[in-house]
């Protein structure tokens, strides 16, 4: 059966708002080559998680000042205390690779090559943001990067991102699909049909719950009766793992595992990454329900903290050029912020506009 | 001109298109191996292999997801329901995911979902129901009905081919019942178009799928009885619906009668109303009046389920009545 | 559980039998009381007829086109016992036939009604836009006949009035405020198929059309009439000035109080009934060589409905006011069109007023109502240049006839009484109070 590679005409140059991969990368590394090459983190790699683990904390960082100051459109959703599992996890992923990240994992969208200005043009819903403003924060998608933003039921994406892996398979593309679920997003019913549909299909599909012990307000112990996440995995025939998600070295070494293993037509995993939402459900949670301490005795296991330690002890990492990068993200999110906060809003006679493609 | 039934008219239409087409594949529960529940795709294992029809497993959120995500990359995926009834199970991701795509990224979602149909079969509440209307309401999505083989034929493959999700409501009760000639080749129904099924200066019905017929059989009884000529207006598209045709045919007589087998309330019947208060008001000579199921689940026996979907009965007593007035 | 009986009733004291044109319910519907069961056709009139009782249509014992004496049983009613005829009798339930299920209520919602019961008449937005289209004013609209439910003007009543006006067939108006606004107009008629006439007037050419009851009844009274009663006619000027202007000065006040449009009938009932107190001969009949005198007086008011004439009665019209006249006149016309005559209300008049000015005719001369002996006849009412005083003037100008039976009024008796009503209208001070 012949099949015509279809995403070579279908989507390119259809993204009004892509931006060249390579560009938008850090200095340090470009990611076809080397990333984790034979699964093991090099130095550079090492520095390169650590910057975008702090790149997406400063625009979490910065997206909070504007939604205090009145600036930001909606709500502000933040991934601090998640950085590494979104970090590690994406940079097991190639170029050609699809991702379908939720609401906390900014820093996968930045290591998939996203860059700051899109970020915040989305969050600013102006007019020259992916979507045009017709929606808000991670909610866009940028084929020319193959990423799919989530909605905010997060478990309806599971079946469509398991369709992407079909469609995949079927091309004999030999990428893979991630995606992304909160413990939350664990109890929907669609969580059961699109993993077991990638099980029974063995599909090229991993999908990472990110355990951060709390959906909004309701704790694991209200949202599901297993000990573990990962258990649910014999369920459906294939791979569990439940990893500590402030790790970013182990995160990637397991997504990586995954990622091959989905790369070479053996199914899906499933991967419960445990971690801690250090903020509120959004900037307007005070987040009373956690109990006292808890989020004390997280920020101990701080990820970047946790990886800046051992970068500085193995002296990868310098106070010199620590600052440098410091001094790089800063100019990288204070030029996004200018230039989201300098753009217009989309053109009010637009709304109707595009409901169908042509 | 072939004859042919109205499902083999619809399974011609997909053959052809994934003759035409690589990238066009089916989904669905029972589909391959087992031809359909209603043997829609029979045949279709054999020829075009396990890949490209694909029986997938008991779940329509994860058929509809799947050809959703599939769609997205690139593919047209054909996902049938096995009933109609079925597909909410998969609401969620035909409105929170398929429907809102193309607006929020444009990018485009190239996927059809196939909804065996309606009553008259004695099937009960769960295997009976009409469902068009929930998804009328739905932006971004596309509503097809046709009525005869040749419409059901040509709107299968517009639906292919179209860069949108197409619900694709096809009538149980006609599967086999009703036969037509069925233009050969390529031939294509434009999506969007509705279509005038008998003249009449009188009194127009509006109306879709199965009732088509009925109405066809009313408006040549009161021909017949009354010397009353009834303009029988097919819509075949529900969204958009064919605003200019509702319209235009309604001001050929004044006097309108909506017929559609769902429920009254909430039904596509009244968005055609509303339009036509809205932009043919000054054109009325007589009220509004729609005719549908009662307001009621689809009974399962077969006098309750006669009483409660609309007839070739009802529709003349309708018609007879707007007469009057 | 009580049975009750529907009857044929009597619409008028010589109407003899009656026709089922539509059971509007079914057997085994509920009907509440007072809610329209049927609808008939008698040689006077067509009318709905309310239930007498609620409860389920039991039987039907007369179908649809079905002709039965009056004070016939043509229904029951079954009282006390609601849904009890919803349940099978005995035996297995029907084979399932969608032709014989019942007509679901909720998907069969009655059209509303066409007229309003204030007695504005209801138009279709379709109807209206026509008449604009057409340059059609609404006192034209009121004055066509309609053959829609409850009398409405249909879209094809008024393309026909359009077309019959554009090749000259249909006169123009009558003034503003014709007298009576439902007025005689074409009646639809059904093609009749009889192999015999078919045979001597053969088609295309000749259309073979049935009389209606009531054409067929308004001949058989006219023939009789002519023959009862020698007819003699009087014609006279009326300067109708002093009337256009008392109703032109109190129009609006009018409609404002009492919810409908003064019109011309009430001056005209008015005058008609201060000249009968004064010459009270007019207002009899004659039985053998008896004269019957009447000192009461019931006055007729020739409308037309679609099915042709009718002459409802304003009763003791001596007895009213000015404003009482109206009302009543109003009450009947609208009732006409509604068909909501009940049968009193067309029976029992004693003069009987004609108004064929809203076809614009100038004169006529009326054949009289039997067993009256006296009809007026008011033709259309037009600008006229006039002597007063030796000076030309325009007026108000309408010609009344009074035709008489001359067996008892003489020419003279019908000259007063005629040149009475004249001076009545003339005499309409613009500032008499209503």
């Amino acid at each position: 059966m012949k099949i015509t590679p279809l995403l070579s005409v279908s989507m390119a140059g259809r993204h009004p708002g892509s931006h060249d991969y390579e560009t938008s990368m850090a200095e340090t590394a470009t990611p076809e080559q080397k990333r984790g090459a034979g699964g093991k983190l090099s130095n550079p790699d090492r520095l390169e998680l650590y910057y975008y683990m702090r790149l997406a904390r400063e625009c979490d960082n910065a997206i909070l000042r504007l939604y205090r100051q009145g600036k930001l459109v909606g709500g502000a959703y933040t991934g601090n205390g998640n950085e590494a599992t979104a970090v590690g996890s994406a940079y097991a992923l190639e170029k050609r690779d699809y991702l379908f990240p939720m609401h906390r994992d900014l820093g996968a969208h930045l290591v998939k090559g996203q860059t700051a200005r899109n970020i915040f043009l989305q969050h600013l819903a102006r007019g020259n943001s992916l979507t045009h403003g017709r929606d808000g924060t991670g909610h866009y998608a940028d084929p020319s990067l193959r990423i799919y933003g989530n909605v905010s039921h997060l478990g309806a994406m599971i079946p469509m991102a398991v369709g992407v892996a079909l469609a995949l398979a079927m091309r004999k593309e030999g990428a893979v699909v991630m995606n992304y679920i909160g413990d939350g997003g664990s109890s929907v019913g669609e969580f059961h049909e699109g993993l077991n549909m990638a099980a029974v299909m063995q599909l090229p599909f991993i999908l990472i719950i990110e355990n951060n012990q709390f959906a909004y307000s309701t704790p694991t112990r209200r949202q599901f009766a297993a000990q573990k996440l990962s258990e649910r995995a014999s369920g459906y025939g294939i791979p569990g793992v439940t990893i500590d998600g402030t790790n970013v070295s182990l995160v990637f070494e397991t997504c990586m595992k995954a990622v091959d293993r989905a790369r070479r037509g053996e199914g899906p995993t499933l991967i419960e990454s445990v971690t801690m939402r250090m903020h509120g459900h959004s900037a307007s949670d005070d987040a009373s329900y956690v109990p006292e301490g808890m989020v004390d005795e997280w920020r101990k296991k701080d990820p970047i903290d946790r990886l800046e330690k051992i970068l500085l002890s193995d002296h990868v990492l310098t106070p010199q050029s620590k600052k440098k990068i410091e001094e790089g993200i800063k100019a990288e999110v204070d030029d996004a912020v200018a230039f989201a906060t300098e753009s217009p809003y989309p053109p009010g006679e637009d709304a109707g506009k595009g409901v169908y493609a042509p | 001109m072939p004859a042919l039934t109205y499902i083999d008219a619809i399974s011609r239409g997909m053959w052809e298109e994934m003759e035409r087409d690589p990238s066009v594949f089916l989904i669905g529960e029972d589909i391959g191996a087992y031809g359909g529940a209603f043997k829609a795709t029979k045949g279709f294992l054999e020829h075009f292999g396990a890949e490209r029809v694909i029986d997938s497993v008991l779940s329509e959120a994860a058929i509809i997801g799947a050809a959703t995500g599939a769609a997205v990359a690139g593919m047209r995926p054909i996902a049938e329901m096995q009933f109609a009834d079925f597909v909410t199970c998969a609401f969620n991701q035909i409105v929170t995911n398929a429907s809102k795509i193309y607006y929020r990224w444009r990018i485009p979602v190239p996927m059809v979902i196939r909804l065996p149909s309606g009553g008259y079969i004695h099937g009960g509440p769960y295997h009976s129901a009409s469902t068009e209307a929930w998804f009328a309401h739905v932006p971004g999505l596309k509503i097809v009905a046709p009525s005869t083989p040749s419409d059901a034929k040509g709107l299968i493959k517009s639906a292919v081919r179209d860069n949108n999700p197409v619900m694709f409501f096809e009538f149980k009760y006609l599967y086999r019942r009703v036969k037509g000639e069925v233009p050969e080749g390529d031939l294509t129904v434009p999506i969007g178009k509705g279509d005038v099924k008998r003249e009449g200066g009188d009194v127009t019905i509006i109306t879709y799928g199965s009732t088509v017929h009925f109405s066809l059989e009313a408006a040549e009884k009161v021909s017949r009885e009354n010397g009353i000529e009834t303009k029988v207006v097919d819509l075949r598209t529900l969204l958009p619906l064919d605003r200019d045709l509702i319209i235009d045919s309604v001001r050929a007589t004044g006097k309108v009668l909506i017929v559609h087998e769902d429920t009254l309330t909430g039904g596509v019947g009244g968005e055609v109303a509303a339009l036509i208060a809205e932009h043919a008001f000054q054109d009325l000579d007589a009220p509004v009046k729609r005719l549908g199921a009662l307001d009621a689940p689809v009974p399962f026996a077969p006098t309750l389920e006669a009483a409660h979907l609309p007839d070739t009965e009802r529709i003349v007593h309708a018609l007879r009545e707007l007469i009057r007035y | 559980m009580a049975r009750i009986e529907v009857i044929m009733p009597q619409m008028g004291e010589s109407i003899t039998e009656g026709t089922i044109v539509r059971w509007l319910k079914k057997v085994g519907d509920t009907v509440g009381k007072d809610e329209t069961l049927l609808e008939i056709s008698t040689d006077k009139v067509d009318s709905e007829i309310p239930s007498p009782a609620a409860g389920i249509l039991a039987e039907i014992l007369t179908p649809e086109n079905g002709t039965v004496p009056v004070r016939t049983v043509i229904a029951t009613i079954e009282t006390g016992g609601a849904g009890a005829a919803h349940e099978p009798r005995s035996g297995p339930p029907e084979a399932p036939s969608r032709e014989s299920a019942p007509v679901p209520a909720a998907s069969h919602a009655p059209l509303p009604g066409a007229p309003s019961p204030a007695g504005g008449r209801f138009y279709s937005p379709l109807v209206l836009s026509i008449a604009r289209t057409e340059g059609i004013p609404l006192t034209e609209l009121e004055s066509l006949p309609g053959t829609g439910e409850a009398g409405r003007l249909t879209k094809k009543d008024l393309l026909a009035h359009v077309a019959a006006r554009k090749s000259g067939g249909s006169p123009s108006p009558a003034p503003a405020g014709a007298t009576v606004k439902a007025v005689p107009g074409p009646v639809t008629l059904q093609p009749a198929d009889v192999p015999a006439l078919r045979a001597k007037y053969p088609t295309p050419g000749h259309e073979i059309l049935q009389m209606s009851n009531v054409m067929q009844k308004m001949a058989q009274h006219m023939v009789q009439s002519v023959q009862t009663s020698p007819h003699v006619a009087a014609v006279h000027e009326v300067d109708m000035s002093a009337v256009v202007k008392h109703r032109e000065a109190h129009a609006e006040e009018f409609e404002k109080k009492e919810g409908f449009k003064l019109t011309f009938t009430p001056y005209i009932a008015e005058a008609v009934v201060k000249a009968i107190k004064k010459y009270p001969l007019v207002n009899s009949s004659v039985e053998g060589d008896k004269i019957i005198r009447k000192n009461f007086v019931n006055l007729g008011l020739a409308v037309a409905s679609d099915g042709g004439l009718i002459v409802p009665v304003v009763k003791h019209a001596e007895e009213k006011s000015f404003t009482g006249l109206a009302r009543a006149v109003n009450d009947l016309a609208s009732r006409t069109r509604m068909k909501k005559l009940l049968p009193d209300d067309i029976q029992g008049g004693t003069f009987t007023i004609s108004n064929y000015g809203v076809f614009g005719t100038l004169v006529g001369i009326p054949i009289i109502n039997q067993p009256q002996v006296a009809i007026l006849g008011t033709g259309a009412i037009r600008k006229r240049p006039v002597v007063i005083d030796d000076a030309i003037a325009i007026r108000w100008i309408a010609y009344l006839t009074l035709s008489f039976d001359h067996r008892i009024v003489d020419g003279a008796l019908g000259g007063m009484f005629l040149e009475e009503i004249v001076q009545n209208l003339q005499r309409r001070d613009r500032e008499t109070k209503i």
